[in-house]
């Protein structure tokens, strides 16, 4: 069966280039001109390969890896617009296996898309879970929505983070300094506070009873934890 | 030592003449005015004869006087009597007050015995200079005019201070601006050739690959793209180095009666081709509407505003007007869309180079050069060009030609 890839890229002459390239390999080729409509393609159609331009209008190719990587773990190419170092290190850090730069040959493109999907097959299959569900809570990581009761819920975007944090890492305790480090960032290691706050924020939004937490729980002098479903508080 | 005069009694310091100098200090806008008023405040209770305020000249390291006021005995000497000079020195190397008090000598005329207190005008630690006030002959300070002399230099220090920073700021944001149009610069070049390169070298490199094969049509698709990706950057280049000529004026405006009926139905001519789905509507007000110009350079600036209208309403109709004015005497052109028009936050700045409105679609492609070539181009005619827009009803172009006589520059 021959491979199937998502082209994420605003550009028309940019999708028609990789396109006609890839299709005369003999893959089956979609594209999707923006971050948004790429993260539902995915959802949806379970690519083998992702090509995602880092210079896009609205979300740009880097939140796009980001939010692509919390739910699936499709390889990823990036397209540098820039060749610069910095580039290609947040492409990577973001999540993404390997970057061409623009400008680039038509044999280059097809080259690495061959070894990264090479690579993908030796590899165990790629994980893909759209939905996560923890007893009335649901996430839909590829529309970043978050549902309680089938109500939708509106968290700023650290709230969405910080409880990502905790969906990828069901039934672990989580230290405060694991949590600012992932969703603030090292110059915020200390500030105990700004998590806490938000903490007692999104229990406001997520549980029934903020006082007695069913999904984000306090490990006194540990850490915070979601817990497994089957074993509630 | 029995010769001298018997201390006066000085009127007492109120807290309202406090709160009224404090006031003094807030409402000026430029320090100077606001210290005089103040000074002139003070003189009620620390009575002096001359006032000096000496600031250091940050180019020269040396303290130059700002500020002098002669109101007492003295006022007939001039620049002959002491204005404290040295004890603004002594008070700008120690940031300390001073105080100079002679011991009175009647053999001396009371302008050569000066009573002088000096203090320092600072920022902070940062002494910025230094206030002297000067009694001839007496008496001496008392130790509250002392005090209310030392608020008031503080005072005054903070206000001179203060609009030093404001100055230094708006130097340092000029700079940070002139940094800033460089860096759009090179993230435009990088942006507007890096991508008709990455077309030229993706589709040719398509074309060349050994491997495959291409019918006839794509083929021709793909060298249709290269050909007009190759367009681009030479309409860069051009637009590019248009701009530098006509900033460094080498650019020759050859001045010939131009006549705008003429000159709009040609430019209509060719934008039915250019951009076949836009309404272009010309009203003349008045006929002939002829102005001394170049015909070429002309048509380019109107070229660039329909390129914009193009790109940025698309589908708008654009409506050009002509207008005979008198006072000045010239020919006033409007130049109209109905797209979404432009922020009025951004309108001071839509004519500086390199400028592109930071909310506008990366899809749309401008170099940040069109509007800037334009008004370069409309100054060379000694006319001037400027844009109104309210939100979703579109952008006005004015164009102001003046009418020239013959002996207008002619190159």
């Amino acid at each position: 069966m021959s491979a199937f890839i998502l082209v994420i890229d605003d550009e028309a002459l940019y999708q028609r280039l990789i396109r006609v390239n890839l299709e005369a390999e003999g893959y089956q080729v979609n594209t999707a001109g923006d971050g948004e409509a790429g993260l539902e393609a995915i959802a949806l159609k379970m690519p083998d390969l992702v090509i995602l331009d880092v210079m896009m209008p609205r979300l740009d190719g880097f939140t796009t890896c980001e939010r692509i990587r919390q739910f699936s773990s499709v390889p990823i190419i990036m397209l540098t617009a820039k060749a610069e170092e910095e580039d290609r290190v947040s492409g990577l850090n973001a999540g993404a296996d390997d970057y061409i730069a623009k400008p680039f040959s038509a044999t280059e493109l097809v080259a690495r898309v061959r070894a990264v999907l090479r690579r993908a097959s030796r590899a165990d299959q790629f994980t893909q879970n759209r939905y996560f569900t923890h007893g009335n809570l649901r996430i839909d990581f590829a529309r970043a929505e978050i549902w309680k009761d089938d109500k939708p819920i509106y968290l700023s975007a650290t709230e969405y983070r910080l409880l990502i944090q905790f969906a990828q890492h069901v039934g672990q305790v989580l230290t405060a300094e694991d949590l600012l480090l992932s969703v603030w960032g090292e110059q915020y290691r200390e500030d105990k506070e700004i998590l806490w706050v938000s903490i007692a924020r999104l229990r406001q939004k997520l549980e029934d009873n903020p006082h007695s937490p069913q999904h984000i729980v306090t490990r006194a002098g540990l850490g915070y934890l979601m817990p497994p479903p089957d074993n509630p508080g | 030592m029995t010769n001298r005069a018997p201390e006066p009694q000085f009127p007492p310091i109120l807290l309202d003449d406090v709160y009224l100098i404090c006031q003094l200090a807030r409402q000026g806008r430029a320090w100077r005015p606001a210290l005089v008023q103040i000074l002139k405040q003070v003189r009620k209770t620390i009575i002096y004869d001359n006032v000096a305020v000496y600031l250091l000249d940050r180019t020269t390291g040396t303290l130059e006087v700002s500020y002098a006021k002669s109101v007492g005995r003295g006022r007939s000497s001039e620049a002959d009597v002491a204005w404290g000079e040295v004890a603004a020195g002594l008070v700008f190397q120690t940031g300390e007050r001073v105080l100079q008090e002679p011991e009175p000598n009647p053999n001396l005329d009371r302008l050569q015995q000066p009573f002088i207190l000096g203090l320092p005008l600072k920022l902070d630690q940062e002494t910025l200079g230094a206030m002297v006030f000067i009694r001839f002959g007496g008496p001496h300070y008392t130790p509250e005019q002392i005090d209310y002399a030392g608020f008031t230099a503080q005072l005054a220090g903070c206000l001179i201070g203060v609009q030093e920073l404001k100055q230094q700021l708006s130097t340092v944001e000029t700079l940070k601006q002139m940094l800033d149009i460089q860096g759009d610069l090179i993230s435009i070049l990088s942006h507007e050739i890096r991508n008709p390169l990455g077309f030229i070298k993706g589709y040719t490199s398509t074309l060349l690959r050994a491997d495959t094969e291409w019918d006839a049509q794509t083929q021709h698709e793909f060298l249709t793209i290269i050909e007009s990706e190759t367009d681009r950057l030479e309409r860069l280049l051009e637009n590019l180095l248009d701009s530098a000529r006509l900033e460094s004026g080498q650019t020759v405006i050859k001045f010939l009666p131009v006549r705008l009926e003429a000159l709009f139905n040609d430019m209509k001519e060719r934008a039915r081709l250019q951009y076949p789905d836009m309404a272009i509507e010309v009203t003349v007000e008045t006929t002939p509407a002829t102005v001394l110009g170049d015909p070429r350079r002309l048509t380019q600036v109107f070229e660039n505003l329909l390129s914009n209208a193009a790109k940025y309403a698309p589908g708008s109709p654009v409506h050009i007007s002509v207008q005979r004015m008198d006072a000045p005497k010239g020919i006033l052109i409007r130049f109209s869309d109905h797209g979404p028009g432009i922020p009025e936050k951004h309108l001071p700045f839509i004519f500086e180079r390199f400028f592109r409105n930071p909310e506008q679609n990366l899809q749309i492609y401008g170099t940040g050069l069109g509007l800037y070539i334009a008004r370069q181009i409309v100054l060379a005619h000694h006319g001037r060009i400027t844009a109104t827009s309210e939100a979703g009803q579109g952008v006005t172009f004015h164009i102001f030609l003046p009418e020239q006589t013959f002996d207008a520059p002619v190159a």
